[in-house]
C-alpha cells in the first residue's frame, strides 16, 4: 500500500523500477528501498530465520538490526531495508545464513 | 591510509552541527556516514520540534536537517562528505576504517567525533519476531521517507514521545491506530501529544503491556493485558486486538559498538539508555581526541543533540590547535543551553545519568 495523499508531506511522481522477486518480475518506484518496495507490494516476509526457520521482516528499516537479509544478485546478506532498488535487480528470499559464490 | 584531521562518524543532528562548529574554527572536516543523505533521523521526522528557537523549535524536523546541512554549504572548501559509507571500526592508532559497497577504506585521523546516535530497543513477548511487527521509527521511515504504509491497523507499544508521535503520524497518513498500550500507570511523552491522539479517538491504555502475538508468518492479532501496581500481570484482564501491525516504541540504545571496539572506557547507564561511554566535560572520551555527541552519549532528543554537537566540534577543533574566535563564549552559551533543556522531568533522569559518567580530565 502506497500514501496516497499527505497533510504534510509531497507525494510525487516517481519512475517506476522493474526488478524481480523470487522469479517473477514485479516494481516498485524511484527512491524505494528493496524492502520498502516490497512490503508496498504485500510482501513482508523476507527471509527465513537460522535455526527455526521462522520468517523475518525488517525491523528498525535503518539498517541497524540485520533482521532484513536477502538474496540480491547472488549476494547474500543485503540489508534491504537501506538498499536502494535499481532497475533489473534480481531479489531473492533467503534461507539461513546464506552462502558466498 | 588516507591521513585525515577531524572524522565525524554521522551526519545526523549532532553530527552536523559538530561540523558546522569545527569548520567555523577553521578545522577541515570529514564527515562519513552510511546513509544516501544527510540528516539522520531528521528526515523522517514531520513533526515540529519543541524547545526554543536556538534549536529550532517550531520547525519540522525534515526542515531542521535541510538547515543544518545549509550551514555547511559557507565552508565547502575544507568539508569532505562521504556518503553510503558505513564506519566497520575504530582503532587505538586512530586508524578509521569504511566500507562502500565493495570498496573498503582506510584512514587515519588526528581526531574523531562519535555521533553515531541510537538504535530502537525491542520487547520480549511471544512471537515477537513475526514480520508485521516493527520499531515505530521502522515504521516513521517506511511512511515518511518511502510513501509505503505499513499496514491498516497499528497497535502501538510504548507511550512515549515517539510512540505518541509515530501514532499521530500514522493517522495523518490515513492508517488507523486502535490504540497506544503502556506498561507504566501513566503516559509517558509529552501531554500535548497524547492529547492531540486522545481527540482523534485513540485509546490509550496504560498499567497494560503485551503478552503474545498470534499469526502464521505475519502478524494478525495480539493479546494483552492489564498490569497491577507491581507490575504483575492481572490474571482474567486478557483482551485480543486485531491488528496487521504492532509498533514497538520502548526506547532507544546509544550506538556504542564503535567506541567499544576501540576499548574506550564505557559503563551501562539505565537512564542514558544502555552503554555509553565515561567523558570529561568537554565531550572527550577515555581515548584522547575522540569526542562524542548525541544520541550515543546518551538517548535525548535532538534539540540537544545539535547542542552536544556544537560543543563537540568546537572542542575537538580546539585540541587539534584550531581554536574557533569566539570559544569561550560559545562554550558557555552551549552549556547554559543544554542545561536549559534539561532542567524538566525528562532532563532530570538525563542529568543524573551523566553524574554517573562524568569524569576529570587528569583524572
Amino acid at each position: 500500500m502506497r500514501l496516497k495523499k499527505h497533510p504534510i508531506l509531497d507525494v510525487p511522481e516517481r519512475k517506476e523500477i522493474r526488478f524481480v522477486y523470487d522469479g517473477n518480475e514485479v516494481s516498485g518506484y524511484e527512491g524505494d528501498t528493496i524492502a520498502s518496495a516490497l512490503h508496498a507490494l504485500g510482501h513482508r516476509v523476507l527471509s527465513r530465520s537460522i535455526k527455526e526457520n521462522r520468517a523475518r521482516g525488517f525491523y528498525c528499516a535503518i539498517g541497524n538490526c540485520g533482521s532484513c537479509h536477502m538474496i540480491v544478485n547472488d549476494v547474500p546478506n543485503v540489508k534491504t531495508c537501506i538498499t536502494r532498488l535499481e532497475p533489473g535487480m534480481i531479489v531473492k528470499s533467503q534461507k539461513g545464513l546464506g552462502r558466498i559464490v | 591510509m588516507t591521513e585525515k584531521d577531524l572524522i565525524i562518524i554521522g551526519g545526523g543532528p549532532a553530527g552536523l552541527s559538530a561540523a558546522r562548529t569545527a569548520l567555523e574554527a577553521g578545522q577541515k572536516v570529514l564527515i562519513v556516514d552510511r546513509n544516501h543523505e544527510l540528516g539522520g533521523q531528521l528526515i523522517k521526522q514531520t513533526h515540529k520540534f519543541f524547545g526554543s528557537e536556538k534549536q529550532y523549535a517550531k520547525t519540522r524536523g525534515i526542515t531542521i536537517a535541510r538547515k543544518l546541512i545549509a550551514r555547511l554549504e559557507p565552508f565547502k572548501a575544507n568539508l569532505e562528505v562521504a556518503l553510503d559509507t558505513t564506519v566497520l571500526g575504530i582503532y587505538k592508532d586512530y586508524v578509521v576504517t569504511t566500507l562502500k559497497g565493495e570498496t573498503y577504506g582506510k584512514y587515519r585521523a588526528k581526531a574523531i567525533i562519535v555521533a553515531t546516535g541510537a538504535s530502537e530497543k525491542v520487547l520480549a513477548f511471544e512471537n515477537n519476531d513475526l514480520p508485521g511487527i516493527y520499531g515505530a521509527g521502522a515504521v516513521q521511515t517506511l511512511m515518511n521517507l518511502y510513501g509505503v504504509l505499513p499496514g491498516k491497523e497499528v497497535v502501538m507499544i510504548g507511550s512515549g514521545n515517539i510512540g505518541l508521535i509515530v501514532s499521530y503520524q500514522l493517522m495523518q497518513a490515513g492508517v488507523t491506530v486502535k490504540a497506544v498500550i503502556e506498561a507504566q500507570p501513566r503516559i509517558g511523552g509529552y501531554k500535548v501529544h497524547a492529547s492531540k491522539l486522545r481527540r482523534l479517538g485513540v485509546p490509550i491504555m496504560t498499567s497494560t503491556t503485551i503478552k503474545k502475538a498470534f499469526g502464521n508468518d505475519r502478524l494478525e492479532k495480539i493479546q494483552i493485558v492489564g498490569l497491577d501496581e507491581s507490575w504483575k500481570e492481572i490474571p482474567g484482564t486478557e483482551q485480543e486486538l486485531y491488528a496487521d501491525t504492532l509498533c514497538v516504541s520502548v526506547g532507544l540504545a546509544p550506538m556504542h559498538q564503535l567506541l567499544s571496539m576501540a576499548e574506550i572506557r564505557m559503563r551501562c547507564v539505565n537512564e542514558l539508555g544502555g552503554i555509553v561511554p565515561e567523558i570529561t566535560v568537554d565531550l572527550e572520551t577515555s581515548m584522547a581526541n575522540v569526542f562524542v555527541c548525541g544520541d550515543v552519549v546518551g538517548v535525548e532528543e535532538a534539540s540537544s543533540a545539535m547542542v552536544e554537537g556544537s560543543l563537540a566540534g568546537l572542542e575537538a577543533a580546539a585540541k587539534l590547535g584550531q581554536v574557533h574566535p569566539d570559544y569561550l563564549n560559545r562554550k558557555i552559551e552551549y552549556l547554559n543551553q543544554l542545561e536549559s533543556l534539561r532542567c524538566g522531568p525528562f532532563g532530570k533522569k538525563t542529568l543524573c545519568g551523566l553524574e554517573r559518567i562524568k569524569v576529570n580530565r587528569n583524572a
